[in-house]
This record gives structure tokens, sequence and C-alpha cells, in this order.
């Protein structure tokens, strides 16, 4: 396992302040096109792996 | 206490889950992450912490969570709020205790700890491990290095599927 640590000299604070309506329509836009992509990605990968075992059965 | 290490960007392996590393000894306490809810507000100590908590933990929307030593659950190593924005995990306040502040803390990985614990309710959520949040200017880079964190705009950052899939897979992967 891999501790993750922040630099001796910096320390990680955060305090975010509220995101206008812009910003979290823009963020919600892009992490929609990301969760599809993630989505189509995971598609992709469990056809390849069906067919790859059809291939090996048929073999 | 076993453990490998070995030089990769800011991380040291080691072969603990969810732990943070003492600065002075190197030695790694396993942490354990646990809700503070109103009436447990005098754990925290208004001038120990920078921000004001008390204020957090009586917001209806938000959700304090402490971070402490599994062997010593009486001292609060750091604290964050975050929210539930129904499609992703939004970090209000992170900080880490007084003592594991400045170039005398006690202990590294407070915050990582917490931020990885975020992208974990994220995905128990079904919103895929995203985590929003902002950051200052001079940390943003950090955060991209150490967090694997997206910079959105601004000071406007994110937390995508891969990268805290990765972060909970280094903290909490048993």
């Amino acid at each position: 396992m891999k501790l993750i640590k922040e630099p001796k000299e910096v320390d990680f604070l955060i305090k975010s302040e509220s995101w206008s309506e812009t910003d979290l329509a823009d963020f919600r836009k892009l992490m929609q096109e990301i969760k599809h992509r993630n989505k189509l990605k995971k598609v992709s990968s469990v056809a390849k792996y069906t067919k790859t075992k059809q291939t090996r059965k048929l073999a | 206490m076993s453990e490998t290490k070995s030089n990769f960007l800011d991380f040291e392996i080691d072969k603990l889950t969810n732990s943070i590393e003492n600065t002075l000894t190197g030695e790694v306490f396993k942490t354990e992450i646990a809700k503070v809810s109103w009436k447990d507000r005098s754990l925290i100590k208004k001038s120990a912490w920078l921000f004001d908590w008390h204020i957090e933990l009586k917001a209806a929307l938000k959700e304090v969570l402490k971070l402490t030593t599994a062997n010593n659950p009486d001292i609060i190593q750091g604290l964050m709020c975050f929210e539930d924005k129904k499609d992703h995990i939004f970090l209000h306040l992170l900080e880490s205790a007084k003592f594991n502040k400045g170039k005398q803390k006690l202990y590294l990985g407070v915050a990582g700890n917490l931020v990885a614990f975020a992208c974990k309710i994220s995905f128990e959520r079904n919103y895929e491990g995203f985590v929003a949040f902002d950051s200052k200017t001079a940390l943003i880079k950090h955060y991209e290095k150490t967090l694997g964190a997206t910079h959105f705009r601004g000071q406007r950052m994110f937390i995508e599927t891969r990268a805290a899939k990765q972060l909970v897979t280094k903290y909490f992967a048993s």
C-alpha cells in the first residue's frame, strides 16, 4: 500500500466557497461526459473479454 | 511495524492501509475515521482549530468527519466537512490539527487519508468517486501531483473516477 503524503513544507488545507450556478452546471456536464466515457470503456472491455473467451472456446 | 519504502514521486510504500506517518520516528499508525455530531462538539476546542467547526456541526446538509489514530481515538488528527450533492461529494473544509501543520508537523498523510475517504463515500453513494473542492492557488499543483486531482477552473478542482479509485485502493484496500 502507498501512503499519500503532503510535502513536509506544505499544509493541505481546503476551504471551499460555494460554486456558482454556472460552475456547477459546467462541472456536472463535464462529470457526465467522464462518467459516460467510463461506461463505454467498461462495455468495450467486457465485450473484448467475452470475444476472447468465445474465440478460445472455439479454438 | 514492518514496512517497505521506495521513492516514487512523493509517495512511500508501506504495507498498511489507511494510515499516517510520524515525521519524527517514521512509524506508521493505523487510523480511524468517524462521524462527529453536534453532541460531540466538546471534542473540538475552538482555539485549537483555524476554522470554526462548530458552525459546520450545526449545518443540516453538511457532515463532519474526524480522523484519529486507532490506538488514540481521543486525539483528533484532522477534520473534514463535506456535503452530498447527489451526484458528487463536495468538500467544504479540510484541516489538519495544529500539531500536524507547519515544518514541525507530527504526522504526514492526514489530509490525503481524509480525501481518500471522501472518494470512498462517493463510490459507496454511486457517484463514481467524484469529489469537488476549491484549492488555494499555491496548492493546485500539489493536489494534482499527490491526489491526482484535476484543475477545473480558477480555484475549482475535482477528483474523477480513476484518481479516486487509486486513492481508495491506496488507503482502503482491505
